[in-house]
């Protein structure tokens, strides 16, 4: 067996230090290590999007990232989308606008959409394209496209 | 049930339960479940489509280590088959090969890593046989038999009206043959379950899945149980779709034989690839039509022959076949009917349940002569849809069947209409000559609702309600919850017939210790379904809760009223007691709170033979307009807009009635334009996210939607089901639409770039380039990647 490597890491604020195989994928690190289950597996080819977790502040599929890659560097999973107790603006519009179906690609989307919300992105064409590498087969993407319209304008009068 | 004073949440936007926990990574699927000592399973399955098996090299997956068991045929306990409806399959292979993906063996290891790697390690010993792939050809003499029994499973039909004086009337007569291809259901949480024994007499089954009974009963099966010791539990189901009404059974079964022969729990989760491999798909099919009209442009008749390709083994593919043949004239008024839909063996994917059911094929193809009818009369396509869809007046369906009142076709189809702009757009000027073409296209649907008169048997279901010492309410059903919103449809429910706030009801995932078989959650039947269950309970409940009440309030127990989370004496609101308070009255005095529910579907007489008579005790109705603009170049489908009337009854709640309709479109569409199953030799070659394309947030249309409300169905409250009435014109408007911008007939599906390209022939902007050219040269100038 290959020497385990040491990867020390901010995820979702906290520091963290785990030892994983060199082979090993940052999405088995986080589900398995970590116990972080909220990110999810759903092609294991980077081309669905489940498993999208914040690296450095940037979306990325972490099927495709080796787990010894991170160490420095700061990730955030859906479960540290939260501040404080409450859930990051654009979960609360998933909710109550109903862009929540079967919630597998759900946590995927979340993670994308605060991505696209801390670029202050506005423009709804803009918002579509940006979430494509995150596939839904239920919602038909309509209702998540408008939650996060509605976060994105409620952002900016936040700001305003 | 009398409605109260206080208006209910049916029909609202509360938070749906299952949402927040789901937004937040904390809802638990089966692939986030782990127990100690768990195991994990893969399948080693065969690379041939048709083959003779001489035996299976183990030794090879058993030295992997961490291997704890590698298991064959041999090694069932109970019975080694896993079909639904004919034992036709058998879960691991005994001496014959039928489809690529039929289970050799499967291995249970430590790590999901060394069950793959065993897998990968058994060899079959297979020596190749004939193999058959094009339903067509399986049905002729000297074609490679899949089973023993011959190809064709079984012809369904409709025979009504007097066809030979409907030929004389009709003025113009339409015939084509539509290919129409398979879809996969690439729901995003790939099929997964985990197993887990209590020594060999009993085992608790938790896995993503629409139908927890046909999982107990094919689980029992396998392990030669009685039903009563099979537990299975639904997990949080990431989507369906159809593929997880049969399709986890075979996963489930193999988990169970791994955990009885090593005593240990199991979870078994399909990677990607072979999810897509393996499991069940919509049918690929085959369309022939032969419809004639009037000059009057009335239909007089309609000819339709279907041959479905069920793959090796029929799954559900009769019953698939059963919903196409009755479903094979869309809602249209037609005197004089001939339908033939053959079930076919192939050595290619089973064909199974998929959003639809058989239905979206032939209503494709249906919409697609309707097109051609209105070219040849000279009509606009709305208008002949308006001459012969059923209406109050015209009720006949296919079948024969006569439809209750309000039938709202022509009302749906109107609205739809109205919504597109239909007149306006069909009034503007549009430029021929530029390379992006706009059209717009109908695409209608009648859904019979609920199980077929085959599955009449199946068609009950089963609910639990108890009324907690504190006023929350417990509620347990026999349907699922996979995305579509049963957990919000049977919360609303319970809570507006209790008269509570929805937050105070929970509804939990089925259980099949907990409620009688409610057959399987399919035929947009749940909400239908188990509300109504759930009202039979919430209604024995109250034969105990009203006397409390009015013991409470004074008043005589026929006084009760509730609503807003009171009891309240009718006709004197102000008179009123919390439902909480009820409820802890109860609990003081040792009252039973808990009450069962049940439902079953009305009997119906239907004749198989002519295919005449009552398929579906009531129908949903839809009309769907899609406007798209081409790329004429490039064959390049835009779906810019649908617009979508529906008639459901009465809505119960509504961002998941709207969720519902967007996904299903969404869904069509991209069956119709850009998911395409390409099988080489029965294998798929395209399985996977890359190469198979499901439509991403950027290709999502703007999506109108109307919703008629005719109440008055059988189902809680007068709604009806929506799940599939959504999908099912959708693809079909589509095509409309692009043969409509482009001027010619497309009769194959998808409608894909280069079928785009090759239905425009001489019409493509750059035929004049390739006029006398070779045609590599030609190939070579079309930038449209095109099929090898």
């Amino acid at each position: 067996m290959p020497e385990p490597v040491r990867v020390t890491l901010t995820l979702n604020g906290e520091r963290r230090t785990f030892h994983v195989p060199p082979g090993r994928r940052l999405l088995d690190m986080l589900r398995e290590d970590a116990g972080l289950t909220g990110t999810k597996e759903g092609c294991g080819a980077g081309e669905c999007g489940t498993c999208t977790v914040l690296l450095d502040g940037s979306p990325v599929t972490s099927c495709l990232v080796l787990a010894a890659s991170v160490d420095g560097h700061d990730v955030v999973t859906v479960e540290g989308l939260a501040r404080a107790g409450r859930l990051h603006p654009f979960q609360e519009a998933l909710v109550s606008l109903g862009g929540v179906q079967c919630g597998f690609c759900t946590p995927g989307i979340a993670v994308t959409g605060a991505a696209v919300l801390a670029r202050h992105e506005s423009d709804p064409a803009e918002h579509a394209r940006l979430l494509s590498g995150n596939l839904c087969r239920c919602t038909g993407y309509t209702k998540v496209l408008g939650a996060l319209r509605a976060a994105a304008t409620a952002g900016e009068e936040n700001r305003g | 049930m009398a409605e109260s004073a206080r208006p209910g949440p049916l029909g609202g936007r509360h938070e749906r339960p299952d949402a927040r926990a789901k937004v937040a990574g904390s809802t638990r699927y089966v692939a986030d479940l782990a127990l100690p000592g768990m195991l994990h399973a893969a399948a080693a399955v065969a690379p041939l489509a048709s083959a003779r098996v001489t035996g299976v090299e183990l030794a090879a997956a058993r030295a992997v280590e961490g291997v704890e068991a590698v298991v064959t045929a041999a090694d069932i306990p109970g019975k080694n088959l896993v079909g639904v409806i004919f034992d036709d399959q058998p879960l691991l292979v005994e001496d014959r090969v039928r489809m690529v993906g039929d289970r050799l063996a499967v291995v249970a290891a430590r790590t999901p890593e060394a069950a793959w790697e065993a897998a990968r390690l058994v060899r079959g010993r297979l020596e190749p046989l004939p193999a058959v792939h094009d339903p067509v050809a399986a049905l002729e003499a000297g074609a490679p038999r899949v089973h023993d029994a011959g190809n064709l499973v079984r012809t369904f039909r409709v025979v009504r009206g007097d066809l030979d004086r409907a030929l004389a009337r009709a003025a113009v007569v339409v015939q084509a043959e539509y290919q129409i291809g398979g879809q996969e259901h690439a729901y995003l949480e790939p099929q997964g379950c985990l197993a887990i024994p209590e020594g060999r007499d009993r085992i608790t089954i938790v896995a993503s899945c629409q139908c927890p009974f046909y999982v107990q009963q094919a689980v029992a099966r396998v392990l030669g149980l009685p039903l009563a010791a099979v537990r299975v539990e639904q997990a949080p189901t990431g989507g369906g779709f159809g593929g997880k009404e049969d399709y986890p059974s075979e996963p489930a079964a193999c988990a169970a034989v791994l955990a009885f022969a090593t005593g240990r729990p199991v979870r078994f989760v399909l990677p990607r690839e072979l999810d897509m491999q393996l499991s069940s798909k919509r049918h690929a099919v085959v369309v022939r039509h032969r419809w004639g009209a009037g000059r009057d442009g009335k239909l007089r008749f309609a000819q339709v022959e279907t041959v479905m390709d069920a793959g090796a083994y029929i799954g559900l593919s009769t019953v698939v076949a059963e919903r196409a043949n009755v479903s094979s004239i869309g809602p249209y008024h037609v005197p004089a009917v001939r339908v033939a839909t053959h079930v076919v063996y192939t050595n290619n994917l089973f064909g199974g349940a998929f959003r639809g059911f058989g239905a979206p094929q032939v209503t494709w193809a249906a919409e697609a002569t309707m097109d051609t009818l209105a070219r040849a009369l000279a009509l606009d396509p709305l208008e002949l849809r308006r001459r012969n869809v059923l209406d109050d007046r015209r009720r006949t369906i296919c079948t024969g069947q006569r439809l209750p009142k309000p039938v709202l076709a022509r009302e749906c189809l109107d609205r739809a209409a109205e919504l597109a702009g239909w007149e306006d757009f069909h009034a503007r000027p549009r430029a021929a000559s530029s390379a992006v073409r706009e059209g717009m296209g109908i695409g209608l649907v009648l859904y019979g609702c609920n199980l077929h008169h085959g599955g009449q048997r199946l068609d009950r279901s089963s609910a639990v309600v108890i009324l907690q010492p504190d006023g929350s309410v417990v509620v347990r059903v026999g349907l699922t919850e996979m995305g579509q919103g049963n957990l919000a449809a049977c919360q609303t429910i319970a809570a507006q017939a209790l008269g509570v706030d929805p937050s105070v009801v929970q509804v939990w995932q089925p259980d099949t210790t907990t409620v009688a078989d409610s057959g399987p959650t399919v035929a947009s039947r749940g909400a239908h379904m188990s509300g109504l269950a759930i009202l039979d309970a919430v209604k024995r409940l109250r034969t105990r809760l009203d006397p409390v009440a009015a013991d409470l309030l004074g008043c005589a127990p026929e006084r009760v009223d509730l609503g807003g989370g009171f009891a309240s004496v009718r006709g004197e609101p102000d008179r009123l007691v919390r439902v909480s308070d009820v409820a802890r009255e109860m609990a003081a005095r040792r009252i039973e709170g808990i009450a069962t529910g049940w439902h079953r579907s009305k009997a119906r007489t239907f004749d198989a033979e002519t295919g005449t008579g009552a398929p579906y005790e009531f129908y949903a109705i839809a009309c769907q307009i899609a406007r798209v603009s081409v790329d004429a170049e490039l064959g390049i489908v835009r779906v810019q807009e649908v617009s979508a009337a529906h008639d459901v009854g009465r809505v119960i709640h509504r961002d998941a009635l709207e969720g519902q309709i967007e996904g299903g479109i969404v869904q069509g569409m991209g069956w119709g334009t850009s998911e395409e199953l390409k099988l080489e030799a029965g294998r798929l070659a395209n399985p996977n996210f890359t190469d198979y394309l499901i439509p991403t947030a950027a290709d999502t249309p703007k999506i109108k939607i109307a919703v008629v409300e005719s109440g008055g169905a059988g189902g809680p409250f007068g709604a009806k089901g929506v799940g599939e009435p959504s999908l099912i014109p959708t693809a079909a408007a589509v095509r409309n639409a692009v043969c409509e911008a482009l001027g010619v007939e497309i009769r194959r599906l998808p409608l894909s770039p280069p079928t785009v390209v090759e239905a425009l022939g001489e019409r493509h902007p750059f035929a004049w380039v390739a006029a006398g050219r070779p045609e590599e040269e030609h190939e070579g100038l079309a930038t449209a990647d095109r099929e090898r």
